[in-house]
């Protein structure tokens, strides 16, 4: 079996275990490369039509191809789309630094979905490859009802035995791409023809490697301007993913903070 | 050189080994050498380094939370990729502090290969016998040792081969297989990438060569029977498809599948995916599939091939790994989860605890956290399930407490019957008669009711003894009585079955029968054999509960074994005789006998006594 197809099978099991143990679940859709491809498993897992709701978290910053590609794909996919709205900035804990302060818009939006909707268990679409702490991550990832992340004390998973039972106050994170790589990610779009935004491809000798919200986010130097020409340029490249993203850079533990706050 | 075609697989490597030993070293000094440190990330973790007054610390790229950077050690297990010239890799960073086993275990539990590192000034600690231990329970056999920190004990070959001999020695107590063994300096660089300078006596594989070395086992190519845990069925317009992972053997349209642990059987209609089409699905994947049959099925169950189903237990060994704060209780109900199935559990009973050290068992003792031992679980619903090293991913089980999940272990069916009850269907075509001597009327001449005394017992309990002489005392008080005795049936109507749990269970049976027939002719029928195991103790008496005793001939294993009547355990003791109760066998004590006879210290005279009493109270008619 090639490597795509273990991680989709891998991806797959997860989904079809977290709808088959947990009740009230849902799935996060940022619209992202990562999260389409989340979709298109979801598919595979459930011959077509996904049995749950997806969430969007919107800070209302997305760029407009993004709000586009929502629109056409909640049509198209025939989707259960349920809208979060995130509260002001004003709100936030102001000792964060300003893009992680935006960013942290996003938790508390997605703390108000969980309590508006009582869901137990939410799907997200991270990867290990991405960033330190999320490399540290289970696939089945429990939390309190703040949110909160004890990452000193994950239980243990192994042999895809994967733990369900918690108290009626915890919610799960569930990630089915945890395994993934950025690579892996653009390999299967490919040999899927998995649909995506278009600011993923170069214009102007620049191009969106990870896509963020409007306001944290910058392009990367790239002429790769379809699949193939990412791929190429992934091989040879040196870059980080999130290099564009720049909350990942103000503090040297600031994604840890966010992260054990409630952040995906 | 050798010219290598770059593949896509990946194979997942784990780094484990004791507290400090070098392992986030040399996973960051590895990156370092094959170029694959992002842009900016060097500088970024000199930054941190010099923040805490540090040279530059390498562990820092995998340590990435901020205790862990404060206090040097890895808590949490993590992941790195990178490639090389032949494939990609997941390097995985099991934590080597005792205090983070359950961290190790996760991160260890998926890997295809382990390295076992060791400093090589101070030689084999606690875990890293604990960690080589726990690969073999986790299911990993092949280990590449790495011997690190070479640069303090300034690259003597000498030290080197006194450590190595040292491992080389235990890992073969393990059963474990040391592909290599490679001297190192992760620090430096020295043979992570390059053949050191400072090491020439040293003519093996560096520590890159040796995994592009690793061959990946194709698990779609083995022979395994098939196996597929119904994860769930899905309810689709008109059609019900059960979906699951197929974690061995194949699949195909037109095949007859049979389900554990219903027996049901029916063939696969389609076999269902979205957007394609596909005939048959191989080790791996996760199918869907329809059915001719409209019959019950849950998560849970187990898909196979009829004439290679897995085994049907409610008894069975394990070897365990304990996680909990609690002591492992042998009064309270887990639950395991194995494969998409959940049981609940009582264990009966702890054979051994396992001290890593020196392999020695600690006896029977308490269960405390991060222990590794062997215990014997007893399920009230039956299992199915495969021997570890026959199938692994249908054998492997999680032990959930509460909300908690406080253990992991590995099954071991070999001590114990199949309960799959396929041959004991009545053929339709058979009609019983009844007598017409009602069974009252047979019994009314005589001076007792029929009954079965049933003992069980070790070997040289004393079982054959009391049975003989109490025989002797109730036939002279007028009482048709007659001995069914294990050995005497064993030489004719049980001559063709061997010691094997399922050659013990069937001896059983077929005495259970003979006892039941005994006595629907009138008789008090003593049956004389060890029946060590309790389920079959049940289902003798569900032939006739009214009537059966069950008696337990009471001695400790140490008095049988200085009695040795028969010289059996002598043999035993030898390895002349395999399976033997007691030591290569399992006996299960019951837990709530009619009547104890205990041999170890009361007289022979008093203990028959006491039987014969009994008998006359319980089956007598004044």
């Amino acid at each position: 079996m090639d490597h795509l197809t273990k991680l989709e099978n891998q991806s797959i099991f997860i989904l079809r275990e977290v709808f088959s143990s947990v009740k009230n679940i849902a799935m996060l859709w940022s619209l992202g490369k990562d999260s389409n491809v989340m979709v298109w498993l979801a598919f595979k897992a459930f011959y077509g039509k996904i049995p749950f709701p997806l969430v969007h978290v919107d800070k209302k910053k997305k760029f407009k191809e993004m709000y586009e590609f929502r629109d056409k794909y909640e049509k198209e996919w025939n989707l259960k789309l349920i809208k979060g709205m995130c509260p002001p900035i004003e709100d936030i804990d102001p000792s964060l630094p300003k893009a992680a302060r935006s960013a942290a818009r996003k938790t508390e939006g997605l703390k108000q979905i969980l309590n508006d909707y009582k869901f137990k268990a939410v799907i997200a679409g991270i990867r290990r490859d991405e960033q330190g702490t999320r490399a540290k991550e289970r696939f089945f990832s429990p939390r309190d009802d703040e949110g909160t992340w004890d990452i000193k004390n994950q239980p243990p998973e192994f042999w895809d035995q994967f733990h369900t039972k918690y108290p009626a106050s915890v919610h799960l994170r569930i990630h089915p791409l945890l395994s993934w790589t950025e690579i892996d990610i653009w390999r299967y779009i490919e040999r899927e023809n998995i649909p995506i935004v278009n600011l993923y491809f170069s214009k102007k000798g620049q191009r969106y490697r990870s896509l963020g919200d409007k306001d944290i986010t910058n392009p990367v130097k790239s002429n790769a301007k379809n699949i193939k020409e990412i791929i190429n340029e992934l091989e040879k490249t040196k870059v980080s993913e999130r290099s564009g993203r720049l909350m990942d850079h103000e503090e040297e533990d600031v994604f840890e903070k966010l992260r054990s706050k409630g952040y995906m | 050189m050798r010219k290598v075609k770059f593949s896509h697989e990946t194979v997942r490597v784990v780094i484990v080994g004791h507290v400090d030993h070098g392992k986030s070293t040399l996973i960051g000094r590895l990156i370092f050498e094959l170029d694959q440190i992002q842009d900016g990330r060097y500088e970024e973790l000199k930054k941190v380094s010099d923040k805490r007054g540090m040279v530059f610390e390498w562990a820092f790229l995998m340590d990435a939370l901020q205790t862990e950077r404060d206090q040097g050690i890895t808590i949490d297990t993590t992941q790195i990729f990178f490639k090389t010239k032949k494939r990609n890799y997941v390097f995985v960073d099991a934590p080597g502090h005792k205090e983070f086993l359950r961290n190790m275990i996760t991160g260890a539990s998926s890997a295809d290969i382990a390295f076992l590192i060791v400093d090589a000034e101070e030689g084999i600690k606690e875990q890293t016998k604990k960690h080589g231990y726990l690969l073999k329970l986790l299911g990993i056999s092949k280990v590449i040792v790495v011997l690190n920190k070479m640069d303090k004990i300034k690259y003597s070959e000498d030290r080197f081969n006194l450590v190595q001999d040292d491992i080389k020695g235990y890992l073969n107590l393990l059963n474990v297989n040391a592909q290599v063994i490679i001297p190192i300096s992760a620090r430096d660089g020295e043979n992570v990438n390059n053949k050191s300078k400072k090491m020439k006596w040293y003519k093996g594989l560096n520590i890159v060569e040796s995994l592009d070395d690793y061959r990946v086992d194709d698990l779609s190519s083995s022979f395994a029977p098939l196996r597929l845990p119904v994860q769930d069925v899905y309810k689709l317009r008109d059609k019900r498809i059960i979906v699951g992972k197929i974690e061995s053997g194949k699949l195909k349209n037109n095949d007859e599948v049979f389900f554990s642990p219903s027996n049901a059987k029916a063939k696969v209609k389609t076999i269902e995916l979205w957007n394609s089409k596909k005939k048959s699905v191989n080790t791996g994947e996760c199918v869907g599939f329809t059915i001719d049959q409209d019959i019950f099925v849950e998560r849970g169950n187990i898909v196979s091939f009829g004439q290679s189903a897995p085994k049907l237990v409610n008894t069975f060994e394990a070897s365990i790994f304990w996680l909990s704060d609690n002591p492992l209780n042998l009064e309270k109900k887990y639950t395991i989860k194995l494969t998409t199935a959940e049981y609940k559990v009582n264990f009966e009973k702890i054979n051994k605890v396992i001290i890593t050290n020196d392999l020695s068992k600690k006896g029977v003792n308490d269960i405390l956290r991060n222990d590794v031992a062997e215990v014997t679980i007893s399920s009230q619903l039956l299992v199915p399930v495969d021997n570890f090293y026959d199938n692994p991913s249908t054998s492997r089980f999680s032990i959930i407490e509460g909300f908690e999940v406080v253990g992991g272990g590995i099954v071991n069916t070999d001590n114990y019957p199949n309960q799959r009850k396929l041959t004991n269907k009545t053929n339709e075509n058979i009609v019983p008669i009844s007598s017409k001597i009602s069974e009252v009327d047979r019994t009314a001449k005589q001076k007792h009711r029929p009954g079965i005394i049933w003992f069980t017992g070790l070997s040289g309990s004393g079982k054959s003894t009391i049975a003989k002489e109490v025989e002797k005392r109730m036939f002279s008080k007028g009482f048709n009585v007659f001995i069914l005795d294990g050995d005497n049936l064993r030489s004719g109507l049980n001559k063709d079955l061997d010691f094997s749990p399922e050659g013990r269970m069937e001896n059983i049976r077929r005495t259970a029968e003979v006892a039941a027939l005994f006595s629907s002719a009138g008789f008090l029928v003593i049956t004389s054999l060890i029946s060590p195991y309790k389920s079959e103790r049940k289902k003798a008496r569900m032939i006739r509960p009214e009537i059966f005793k069950e008696i337990y001939i009471k001695a400790s294993l140490k008095v049988c074994m200085q009695r040795d009547i028969k010289g059996l355990y002598a043999k035993a003791s030898s390895g002349e005789i395999k399976n033997f109760t007691g030591l290569s066998a399992p006996y299960e004590v019951p837990d709530s006998p009619d009547l104890i006879l205990e041999t170890d210290n009361i007289s022979i005279e008093k203990t028959i006594d006491k039987l014969e009493n009994y008998i006359i109270k319980e089956f007598g008619v004044l």
